[in-house]
């Protein structure tokens, strides 16, 4: 167990180390780098110019070394200057984590809340007609585009209520934000909450064939005792580690929303600070995202080993 | 008791303050949108009206077009910094006297020093220090004639040119030309900057918002009326424009209403007040002549007369475009060719068929037809507002044997492809700060300008430039620049395909807006503006 | 483990028909939603095929009279801000999103097969690599994933099916390799060898069909995550460049700006979109059911 634990994390290492020469290298494949944009808006590129941007920003040092400057900066805290606006990249990335945080949470809530009951429904009822019509909801919860769905949502709340809900001034209280987010999470959630309930859906099947549910209902349980407190327990293993690893890849979801809404969260700052070639910016937002993805992998694979003792990991 | 003193203060101040003024309101934030995050708080190393826009109400002018009126021209240049300037004799020295009870946003006091700083800057004298207030100079060509600033005592400063340049005092005017203070550094000035101006920076936040608060010690007194200015960043135009008319902002930002997009805007906001004007921004076609096939003339010349510049303007603006020169057209534009004259240059008269069969001929002389098509890429900026009339640009080429592709270019690197002429023809679009043929032509034509990307060069065309540039006769100067355009267009250096024109809107208790009608940069100081609410 | 046998699959469903057409039908009958699925499907793939037949006029021609024209008889589905027909763009739209979807998946798949049949079969020092190589690239959403490879190479078709095509390689290699690995033990594997077949041979001839049934159920949910991630990045400016119709562009930029006027510029790209990859779902789901009837949904 020890030796597992040990090597589990000394391979998140490794795959964080690779993470970082990738999208190191990714990065100056870009054509055009920061100095190109920032001469781009005079309107003209001067060469002594451009080139005095290139020395101060220290990009003509070899590639080697601004990678080995980067991380070594990553392992004392020190993310570096943001080329366009010229601050630490902390100061940046920093106060735009919890609008994506609270935002995914939400989002979050949204499909555990519609997921997880309709999952169950659909499979008690299994090929009944409310069954294929809440999978047909479901499928097609996977198969809108989100920024379509945040667009018509946006329409429909102007057309039809006269406010826009998109983030203009700062909230002023927990209670305003929210109820400001409310709306964008919807538009994140709504898919996840598909994926959620399909796989309710399908664990709850599952347990529903097995010999204790079999089991337990000869025994004289009624059939909503049955579904509800022993099928439903152990089908929601797997949805628990769903959910977590959910909760990770839904910044993907995130950066077409928070671009619609307009909300300054990580996610849509990524795809600027892409768009700026702003290397210090790109580069530890990607790490972040990655650091939490295998962070929640590894949380959810210890989770499973906890809560379900069948399985071990040796090795 | 407290509050009931406080509120008493406040009318009593907000009373003595109104007096002298009509019935301006002190008070209240105005919400503007944005359309885009500024490059940068540097209005000297930038040239776009993304930057111009929130920071020109941090800095004062020289000197600036009066602010109350609709059209920039010479004899419209108000004091600012400066309250009165001189000519010598010969005309090759501007002395400025300056306000001696203007402080910077620090405290510090304001002086001829600040001046000399600046303009050293803009022309690459000075120390160290001084170089570094600014890293990027793209209107480096405006000062080119300026040679020497000098210092005569803290509250006066002579500016030393090289030939005549009367225009001179019209660049100074522009909103791209902010006196920047010379203790504050280029870092500081790119990030939040300290100015003389009616507001302070609070806080320019990346992607998101700029706040500006009224400077409580601004040397006209009594003005601002604002309390401050929020500047909401939002990309997306739908987003921006759902804002406005749902009431979240008070203002648009500058021509962001498009012609299509107003009937929207009028239909759901019918109170909003809108504004149609040129923004002073042109399309052109931008010609590599070095490479085949368009070093041939004749090529360049079936171009040009294949333009049909009215589907141009029904296609982007419902019509309302202007077509001109490169010169913006009367009635905004000063310096505009008369229609009649403009008729007669090649693409621009009212026969359209007649000039497609022109350059149909010439293409099939050349031995190009319906079936040898001329292939070309169609380089453009990957951007909307580039690539739409590159896109009709390419349709109506069709009709000339030129089967186009459009390539958009990132726009990271349009400006190094264009400089290093990787295309073959080109859509670009081109902004003159100020209504001055010295700033359209010297920054675009003439063969030393750094910003003639193209390369154009006419030794015949560089000595009319500089010879109207000393004129300082109107009407003398405007035959000089009639010729120049003619030969400019037959050249096929840049033709112009249509000048653009854009609506503002603002919410109607938005009072004492005032916007220019041939230029865009110069009006954005927002000391004159209130709110009736 | 799942064995691509047809009959097999169809005699376990219940089946007892032979002919093409009649498992059709009864394949139809027992999965309506995915029948429906596979209609969609076709229709797709047919409106790509001949959209030079289908589409009434050249999508990329402007016409000034025609700015934001509303749906009718001339332009079906309305004209966007160019004058350009909704309906033609559309139609042409649907080469694009195929061609992403294909080409994507089978580029996708390509290099996921070959990886994961090589780290199955050679194991060592190789697997290793490799299986450290999918972590980094499964470190990253897709769309994160797609974003900065897309933006790395640069806009325009061949690219984003590139970038694509990486971010879905993972998947594919770990389902591979450990098909790969369980069957490396089984009796006929250990019989090949035991004849003298290469290595090679044995992992194309004997278990690379074995690992078609999971392969095919995940490139047909693979096919619609390609045409959602490309419409994504096409959205946010860094997929299909302009004028290409792509239906992820058309809801970009302009066309967003006129929802409320030109509602339909909106609403039909975003409907060709959802519909397509909708189908691809339900023809999913249903080869699901049929080929890993343990997993049924």
């Amino acid at each position: 167990m020890g030796a597992y634990l040990t090597r589990r994390v000394l391979l998140m290492g490794l795959t964080l180390l690779g993470m970082s020469v990738l999208i190191f290298v990714m990065l100056r494949l870009v054509p055009g780098d920061i100095a190109d944009i920032l001469v781009d808006s005079a309107g003209i590129v001067d060469v002594d110019e451009k080139a005095r941007i290139v020395k101060e920003l220290g990009l003509d040092k070899p590639l080697f070394e601004q990678y080995l400057h980067w991380l070594g900066g990553l392992f004392q805290g020190d993310l570096g200057f943001a080329y366009v606006s010229e601050r630490p990249a902390l100061e940046e990335i920093a106060p735009r984590i919890p609008v994506s945080a609270k935002l995914a949470l939400l989002a979050l809530i949204y499909s555990v809340i519609l997921g997880v009951p309709l999952g169950v429904i659909s499979a008690v009822r299994q090929n009944t007609g409310l069954d294929y019509m809440l999978r047909v909801v479901s499928l097609s919860g996977l198969s809108l585009p989100s920024f379509w769905l945040a667009l018509l949502i946006l329409m429909a709340s102007v057309q039809w209520f006269g406010v826009i809900p998109i983030y203009t001034n700062e909230p002023r209280s927990l209670v305003d934000e929210i109820l400001l987010l409310s709306i964008p999470a919807a538009a994140v959630g709504f898919r996840s909450s598909a994926l959620i309930m399909r796989l309710t859906r399908s664990s709850m099947l599952e347990v529903l064939r097995q010999d204790y549910i079999r089991t337990a209902r000869s025994k004289g349980a009624s059939q909503t005792s049955v579904n509800y407190e022993h099928a439903l327990r152990n089908a929601l293993l797997p949805v628990v580690t769903i959910i977590g690893i959910e909760a990770a890849f839904l910044i993907g979801g995130l950066i077409v929303t928070e671009t619609v809404f307009n909300i300054p969260g990580v996610a849509r700052f990524l795809v600027e600070a892409i768009l700026w070639r702003d290397y210090p910016i790109v580069q530890n937002l990607v790490m972040l995202i990655a650091f939490i993805t295998v962070v929640v992998n590894f949380l959810v694979d210890m989770a499973y080993m906890a809560l379900d003792p069948r399985i071990k990991y040796a090795d | 008791m407290r509050s009931c003193v406080a509120l008493m203060a406040g009318t009593l101040a907000a009373f003595a303050l109104a007096t002298p003024a009509l019935a301006q309101k002190q008070g209240g934030i105005l919400k503007f949108t944005h359309r885009d995050n500024p490059p940068s708080a540097s209005i000297h190393e930038e040239a776009t009206i993304s930057t111009v826009i929130p920071f020109m109400p941090v800095f004062n002018n020289l000197v600036m077009f009066d602010p109350k009126e609709k059209f920039n021209s010479p004899d419209k240049i108000v004091p600012d910094l400066a309250e009165n300037w001189s000519w010598s004799a010969d005309k090759t020295k501007l002395t400025f006297k300056l306000r001696s009870d203007v402080k910077w946003h620090d405290g510090k006091p304001f002086s001829a020093n600040d001046v000399k700083c600046t303009f050293d800057a803009l022309i690459g004298q000075g120390d160290e220090k001084v170089k570094d207030l600014i890293r990027k100079n793209p209107r480096k060509v405006w000062y080119d004639n300026l040679k020497e600033i000098t210092v005569g005592s803290p509250t006066e400063v002579t500016f030393t040119l090289g030939r005549p340049q009367p225009s001179l005092l019209s660049m100074l005017a522009s909103g791209y030309t902010p006196v920047y203070a010379c203790h504050v550094d280029g870092r500081t000035l790119r990030s939040k900057p300290i100015g003389t101006g009616p507001f302070m920076v609070v806080e320019f936040k990346r992607n998101e918002s700029i706040k500006l608060t009224r400077n409580p010690n601004y040397w006209k007194k009594g003005q601002p009326y604002l309390d401050g200015i929020e500047f909401k960043i939002v990309p997306n135009r739908s987003t921006r424009v759902l804002g406005f008319v749902a009431g979240e902002f008070d203002m648009t930002f500058d021509s962001d209403i498009t012609f299509p997009l107003l009937k929207d805007v009028k239909d759901q906001a019918p109170h909003a007040v809108c504004e149609a004007r040129p923004t002073n921004v042109r399309s052109n076609l931008i010609v590599n002549r070095d490479r085949e096939p368009f070093d041939n003339p004749k090529i360049r010349e079936a171009l040009v007369l294949a333009i049909d510049r009215k589907p141009f303007s029904d296609i982007l603006a419902q019509g309302n475009d202007l077509i001109g020169a490169a010169m913006l057209p009367a009635p905004a534009g000063v310096w505009g060719m008369k229609p009649e004259e403009l008729s007669k240059l090649p693409g621009f008269g009212p026969d359209t068929a007649k000039n497609i069969a022109e350059a149909q001929s010439i293409m099939k002389s050349l031995g190009y037809g319906p079936d040898k098509t001329l292939k070309v890429k169609v380089a453009t900026r990957n951007i909307a507002i580039y690539r739409d009339p590159a896109v009709i640009l390419i349709d109506q080429l069709k009709k000339i044997y030129v089967d186009g592709e459009l390539d958009p270019i990132d726009t990271t690197v349009w400006f190094t492809r264009v400089q290093q002429k990787n295309y073959q023809i080109g859509l670009n679009l081109t902004g003159a700060g100020v209504d001055d043929p010295d700033v359209m032509f010297f920054e675009n034509f003439h063969s030393s300008s750094s910003r003639n990307y193209t390369g154009y060069s006419n030794p015949e065309v560089d000595k009319l430039i500089v010879q109207q540039s000393s004129i300082e006769d109107k009407a003398e100067r405007m035959k000089v620049v009639a010729q120049i355009e003619e030969m400019l267009t037959r050249d096929a250096a840049r033709p112009t395909i249509l000048h653009g024109v854009g609506n503002t809107c603002w919410q109607p208790f938005v009072k004492g807006v005032v916007l220019q009608h041939n230029s865009i940069y110069n009006s954005w100081r927002f000391e004159n503006i209130w709110l009736e609410k | 483990m799942a064995i691509l046998d047809h009959d097999a699959a169809l005699a376990r469903a219940g089946a007892n028909v032979t002919g093409l057409w009649s498992q059709a039908a009864f394949l139809a009958r027992r999965y309506p939603l995915g029948a429906v699925g596979g209609l969609i499907v076709v229709a797709f793939v047919l409106t790509a095929a001949f959209a030079n037949v289908i589409a009434p006029v050249d999508p990329l021609s402007t016409n000034s009279r025609a700015s934001l024209a509303a749906p009718s008889s001339t332009f079906w589905l309305g004209a966007d801000f160019m004058g350009r027909d909704m309906f033609s763009r559309i139609v042409y739209g649907a080469r694009i999103s195929l061609a992403v979807a294909v080409g994507a998946t089978a580029l996708g798949f390509l290099i996921g097969i070959a990886i994961g049949l090589a780290s199955g079969f050679l194991g060592g020092w190789f697997d290793l690599a490799t299986q450290r190589l999918m972590d980094i690239l499964q470190a990253l959403p897709l769309l994160v994933l797609a974003l900065v490879m897309a933006a790395s190479l640069g806009p325009s078709l061949e690219n984003t099916i590139i970038a694509i095509a990486v971010a879905l390689v993972p998947n594919v290699a770990r389902v591979v390799r450990s098909s790969t690995l369980s069957l490396r033990e089984q009796p006929f594997v250990e019989a090949a060898r035991a004849v003298g077949m290469g290595e090679v041979r044995i992992a194309v001839r004997h278990v690379l069909p074995n690992t078609m049934a999971p392969l095919i159920v995940l490139a047909t949910a693979q096919l619609g995550s390609a045409i959602l991630t490309e419409a994504s990045l096409s959205f946010l400016g860094l997929g299909i460049p302009e004028p290409y119709p792509s239906w992820g562009r058309m809801l970009s930029e302009s066309a967003a700006e006129y929802v409320r006027t030109a509602p339909w510029l909106v609403i039909f790209p975003g409907v060709a979109i959802s519909l397509t990859v909708f189908g691809t779902n339900l023809l999913g789901d249903a080869l699901r059911d049929i080929f890993d009837p343990r997993e049924r949904t």
